[in-house]
């Protein structure tokens, strides 16, 4: 078993050759020649790679995990909430660096100038392990979750980026090329997670190029409050550990495009962002951070965000097709996992992909050690990956919602302008104060309702068309 | 009276500024292009890859052919690349660790 310590404790500003302490003397940097030392590699150091490294390590495979930024993290960008109940399962979490627990969700639907929002604190998630929902800050995490590979027994590379692919004259995937020095790599098995930006598992064309109405933009802000400590407990309501998920809809949130916002607690800071189809960004709406602007400037939003200092601003793209853009996940010597197949689900209430990420990790690594158990690289012997995913929640639960997004596609302008404006009229009508009877507005609150939503046929067929929402 | 007399100021930050957070090393080339200069040129009108970036990487001034790439600015979100109705952008991932690096993503 190689481990490189090196790099596992060399932090972010060390030099890194790519050499794996412990191999054979004649592999050096110049001539990294690791042919055959390992039984996979794994491109990316994110959460899905990371997740089928510690699976294959402990199945006693000799792992490679290749990573393009300095360190596990240094790439990646999410809003801000990481769902564990199979990380859980994978490592100890009890030293994991996660920032607070979720203690409330809310969910609010903005027009330019109102709010109506829904929320929930549930006593039951302040206890452990707080409904497997905490915000995380993925420079921190993503760095702390490839140490436990490490720990497993797995070799972690930095600075260093797989450019292609090798096959052989059959086409199976025999390893990969980098950009290292006579960086090409050969060994049996590639698990490709790379992110959404997927390069190397395109160019390889292991998938296609998704279409710009299936992947949105998304920008974030990590704040911090220099000027109150108790700018986060006392504006979200926060006491010890507990956290605030806070989400945004409508066009105060994203405009006119198809998308949302959020706003997630840290320990210390605060992550602010939105996303939104990329369809929708090359039209009318302002440039994605015009739009992060105006978010934070809603009468809603403002309050919670004054007197933040921007500490980092990133950006990233989020794979959203669906069950229907999943790409073919095993390959020759190949499978894909995580926002690289796709793998996230975006249903207007539930915002989940890391945990899809870790889950595809998970079943994939489990799936490369059983056929590697029998000499099989094949894409037959990989079947076992995509089955199992499909009786997992990642795909039952994408396939459940499949229906979704075409349907708020084509409500869009009810949904995210008319809707919002009419119940924030209607709220302000039922509780308006004057010498009227309260039935009478409630009289008026109710048909201003229904006079958006087409009459109460119209209501209950909207109804109907959203029922499995909550089903 | 305005409808939100108290709505308080918040101050965002520039772009530049917000460019500033992110520490950045330089690859020394630009690790984006366009494919084939003449799409850009003869064929596209709408600039999509300049309206998606949320870092101003992709800019076109009245009367640029092509859209000039400030590379440095780069994210690595990857949105111009899926943006692009030509599949025109030339992307590759910076070489060995250099481009951005997020400190807390």
């Amino acid at each position: 078993m190689t481990t490189d310590r090196e790099t596992e404790t060399g932090g972010t500003d060390s030099e890194h050759d790519g050499s794996a302490g412990g191999l054979p003397s004649d592999r050096t940097a110049s001539n990294p020649n690791y042919d055959g030392a390992f039984d996979a590699v794994v491109v990316g150091a994110g959460l899905a790679g990371s997740a089928a490294a510690v699976t294959m390590a402990r199945e006693g495979l000799d792992v490679l995990v290749i990573e393009r930024g300095a360190s596990p993290g240094a790439k990646n960008v999410f809003g801000g909430v990481l769902y564990t109940p199979t990380i859980r399962e994978l490592v100890d979490l009890d030293d994991a660096p996660l920032e607070r627990y979720v203690a409330e969700k809310r969910f609010g639907v903005l027009s330019t100038e109102d709010e109506t929002a829904v929320s929930l604190r549930p006593g039951e998630w302040h206890a452990e392990p707080h409904n497997d929902s905490y915000t995380v800050l993925r420079g921190d995490f993503d760095e702390w979750f490839a140490e436990q590979a490490v720990d497993a027994g797995a070799t972690l590379v930095t600075e260093t980026t797989v450019t292609g692919l090798l096959r052989d004259d059959d086409g199976t995937v025999v390893g990969v090329e980098t950009d290292r020095p006579d960086g090409e790599l050969r060994a049996p098995m590639v698990v490709l997670a790379e992110g959404g930006n997927s390069l190397v598992s395109e160019g390889a064309d292991l998938k296609g190029r998704p279409d710009r109405g299936d992947v949105a933009v998304a920008v974030k802000e990590v704040l911090e409050f220099p000027d109150s400590d108790d700018a986060i407990a006392d504006r979200f309501r926060l006491s010890d550990d507990a956290g605030a998920s806070y989400h945004y809809f409508g066009e105060g949130a994203v405009g006119d495009a198809f998308g949302g916002a959020f706003i997630y607690t840290n320990d210390d800071t605060v992550s602010v962002g939105l996303a939104y189809r990329i369809e929708d960004a090359v039209t009318g709406q302002p440039d994605p951070e015009r739009t992060l602007d105006r978010f934070k400037s809603h009468p809603a939003v403002a309050p919670l965000v004054r007197g933040g200092r921007t500490i980092e601003y990133a950006a990233k793209t989020i794979p959203e097709g669906g069950a229907d853009a999943i790409p073919e996940l095993v390959h020759d010597g190949a499978v894909v996992v995580g926002d690289a197949a796709g793998l996230v689900l975006n249903n207007g209430v539930h915002l989940e992909g890391t945990n899809m990420a870790v889950e595809s990790g998970y079943h994939a690594g489990r799936t490369v050690a059983s056929a590697l158990a029998d000499d099989r690289t094949d894409a037959a012997a990989l079947r076992a990956y995509p089955e199992s995913l499909n009786e997992s929640f990642v795909v039952q639960n994408l396939e459940h919602y499949e229906w979704l997004m075409e349907t708020v596609r084509e409500d869009r302008d009810l949904l995210f302008r008319d809707l919002p404006r009419a119940v924030a009229d209607a709220g302000e009508e039922y509780f308006r104060i004057d010498r009227q009877p309260k039935a009478l507005h409630a009289e008026n609150a109710k048909t201003r309702l229904l006079r958006t939503v087409g009459g109460w046929r119209g209501a209950a067929k909207l109804a109907w068309r959203y029922r499995k929402v909550i089903s | 009276m305005s409808t939100h007399p108290k709505t308080p100021d918040v101050d965002n930050a520039t772009l530049e500024d917000r460019l500033y957070t992110v520490k950045y090393e330089d690859p020394g080339d630009s690790h984006l292009d366009v494919k084939v200069p003449g799409f850009c040129a003869e064929r596209c009108d709408t600039d999509d890859c300049v309206d998606v970036c949320p870092a101003d990487v992709w800019r076109k001034e009245e009367g640029d052919d092509v859209p000039t790439i400030a590379y440095e600015n780069c994210l690595e979100c990857g949105s111009c690349r899926f943006a692009c109705p030509y599949n025109n952008v030339e992307w590759e991932y910076p070489e060995n660790g250099s481009g951005v690096t997020y400190r807390y993503g």
